[in-house]
């Protein structure tokens, strides 16, 4: 039996990881309940990020953290062309032409890796991504709480932008139903582009954190598109506050299911509660609260 | 007539179109075609793109140097490789290609137990023979009785005790307690569950903590934490690169840093030290090549390395070179592309290589000579033992 130290630190930084969990899901969320739409790519949108912030600090020599908002411009205006371009033309095809096309574009941006930055595990590498953060019995990586925080700011924002503007109006009434909303004078399309973007974004500044406190590889999204569609799952579809709440309950069960069953089981509890949502809850913890 | 001409041109174009769609190597009459399948992307990456820096070094040399003499007449060799993406499956189907489609006279190795073994399972039942380094001796013997793959690279319990002995001979104080985290992958159960337990108890350590992982696991939190409780002075971890930086800053991150810190397999690329600045210092791998060995063309080797690549090198570049020039040896001294007849020359295969002297047992396996190497400042310096230190013992690590 693990002392008390160990379990409370695992609980701890099971909740703080989950905030970052919740981050990497957010776009996915977003994209899914406006355009109706599984990213794909999403996963690949997050390794887009963790080597726009290591580049952006290796050419600048500026904290990637100070980066983010420039790497969620770039990751974002990136998404423009390719919603432009790609999906756009096949609205009227339905959801499963665009889920491929964004499949495709997944393994062409994987390649364009391997081929531009070889396939090597990389890491953005700060010193305060490898300092820990001890209160009392708890010690937990200071990149953590540093990830929780901005996960959290960025979620909080969101939810403002969606529940408070008016782009947030137009997105609402697209995610309803698009066609009356058309009626009613929305730019559908343009708002559908500008929430693409918008995921991308938010899967940007995820993937910069996900680079500072772990470590990255052109094949590395496949793994963190799976861990997004569980958060979305049990948030609930384009909940942006249960995203966070399905990112923190699945960081925290999967940090309870290492310590109980070894660190290589982790996924194995993270699946289980996704699989019970989906059974009894299929709209997600939160799904009266949506915004 | 036209229409018969037209109707023959466009199938012999639509013919080349498929092959070039997949890939198809047509070997030229005067070619000797051999075949590899190597990790170019996917966890495995790193070790990969030396491989296929020192199989090509190897063909390269043969044909500066007119190629080799097939039934009296010279020719060209010409490397196919083909990108299995750290897939097992897909090395077993790429060799199947390279096999059957290609038509190559010979294979060489992919890299690690799981890639190897896959790709020469395929070679042994097709009887083509097979010359690879980067498997892990036992894990190698284990699959079967091989008759046409051969196999120079570490042995494990004499890799395993490396680190044992050297803490011995360099008199490394610890409290002697020791943490032992191993992928499930076949070598890291031999070395992380088997060897070093058993070592552990020979040299006098007390193992506190002895935990397995799933080779692409992601998140150590748990494993760290029981281990700094228990106060393990020694940690000596089984994994593959992303994996062995994920733990060396999960390490960092939790306040935890042992005295010693040893990490097979993940620690030997450069890129290992690239990902990791700093943290890398004092992380202890085994070794069983360094440009610093008393082989012919072990520091040129090295150094067209570095100045083709600008990157540093790493110990896979002489396995795979030497791994490729056996083989060829053994279709120069067998003057013929029949696989019966290099089968039989790489056998008689005895002579010194860029990793030592190589001679094949009756397992079909060479074991090459071991050293403790250490990062330091982004490059390994070997530290044990005495005969061959090129650099100071780092310890405890900082």
């Amino acid at each position: 039996m693990p002392d008390i130290g160990v379990i409370s630190s695992t609980v701890v930084a099971g909740v703080l990881l989950g905030g970052m969990l919740a981050l990497t899901a957010l776009g996915l969320s977003i994209v899914l309940g406006v355009m109706r739409l599984v990213n794909l790519a999403h996963g690949v949108f997050l390794v887009v990020g963790a080597y726009a912030g290591l580049f952006f600090l290796q050419f600048t020599g500026i904290d990637p953290l100070i980066g983010l908002p420039v790497v969620a411009l770039v990751v974002g205006l990136l998404a423009v062309p390719l919603y432009r371009f790609l999906l756009a033309p096949l609205a009227e095809r339905g959801a499963e032409a665009q889920m491929m096309t964004m499949f495709a574009v997944a393994i062409i941006l994987e390649n364009a890796f391997v081929l531009g930055f070889s396939a090597d595990t990389r890491s953005i590498a700060r010193d305060y991504a490898t300092v820990p953060l001890t209160l009392g019995p708890v010690t937990v990586p200071l990149i953590y709480l540093i990830g929780f925080a901005i996960s959290v700011a960025l979620i909080l924002a969101v939810h403002w932008l969606i529940s408070a503007t008016a782009f947030g109006r137009d997105l609402r009434a697209s995610a309803v139903d698009a066609q009356a909303a058309a009626t009613l004078g929305v730019d559908v399309k343009k708002v559908q582009m500008l929430t693409f973007a918008l995921g991308a974004a938010c899967a940007g500044v995820g993937g910069t954190l996900i680079g500072a406190a772990f470590q990255f590889s052109p094949s590395s999204g496949g793994a963190y598109l799976l861990n997004s569609l569980a958060v979305v799952v049990l948030g609930g579809l384009g909940n942006v506050l249960g995203t966070l709440a399905g990112g923190v309950a699945l960081g925290a069960l999967q940090s309870l299911g290492g310590l109980t069953l070894g660190d290589g089981y982790r996924d194995l509890a993270g699946m289980a509660l996704f699989l019970l949502v989906l059974a009894l809850r299929p709209d997600g913890f939160l799904a009266r609260g949506r915004t | 007539m036209k229409t018969r001409h037209s109707r023959t041109l466009t199938a012999t174009s639509m013919l080349t179109a498929a092959a070039l769609a997949l890939g198809i190597h047509a070997a030229a009459a005067d070619e000797i075609l051999i075949g590899a399948s190597l990790p170019l992307s996917g966890p495995l990456a790193g070790f990969g793109s030396f491989q296929q820096w020192g199989y090509k070094r190897a063909v390269d040399e043969v044909n500066k140097a007119g190629g080799i003499a097939i039934d009296g007449k010279k020719q060209q060799v010409k490397l196919v490789i083909r990108d299995d993406k750290t897939d097992p499956n897909a090395t077993a189907a790429n060799t199947e290609t390279l096999i059957s489609r290609d038509k190559v006279v010979a294979m060489l190795g992919s890299c690690t137990p799981a890639l190897v073994n896959a790709g020469a399972l395929v070679a042994e039942r097709a009887k083509k023979p097979m010359v690879t380094g980067c498997d892990p001796l036992e894990a190698f013997k284990s699959v079967r009785k091989w008759s046409y793959v051969w196999d120079l690279f570490f042995h494990e319990p004499q890799l395993a005790a490396v680190q044992f002995k050297a803490m011995t001979d360099l008199n490394a104080a610890t409290n002697k307690k020791i943490a032992i985290w191993h992928d499930n992958g076949p070598d890291g159960q031999v070395v992380g569950g088997k060897i070093w337990p058993a070592l552990a108890k020979e040299f006098g350590y007390e193992v506190v903590q002895n935990a397995e992982f799933p080779v692409d696991n992601t998140q150590f939190t748990s494993i760290i934490g029981e281990a700094k409780s228990k106060g393990a002075e020694v940690v000596l971890v089984d994994a593959i690169t992303p994996q062995a930086i994920a733990i060396r800053k999960q390490m960092a991150a939790a306040g935890y840093t042992p005295k010693v810190l040893n990490m097979e397999k993940g620690a030997e690329p450069v890129q290992f030290a690239e990902a990791l600045g700093k943290l890398a210092d004092g992380v202890l791998v085994g070794g069983y090549w360094d440009p610093s060995f008393p082989y012919p063309g072990a520091a040129d080797l090295a150094k067209a390395f570095e100045s083709e690549t600008k990157l540093t090198s790493s110990q896979h570049i002489a396995d795979s070179y030497a791994a490729a020039q056996i083989l060829l040896d053994a279709i120069a001294a067998a003057g013929s592309t029949d696989p019966e007849k290099i089968n039989s020359a790489i056998r008689d295969t005895n002579k010194t290589y860029v990793v030592g002297p190589v001679q094949f047992d009756q397992n079909h396996t060479a074991k090459l000579p071991v050293v403790s190497l250490q990062w330091q400042g982004g490059k390994t310096v070997v530290v044990w033992p005495k005969d061959a230190k090129t650099g100071n013992f780092l310890f405890p690590i900082p």
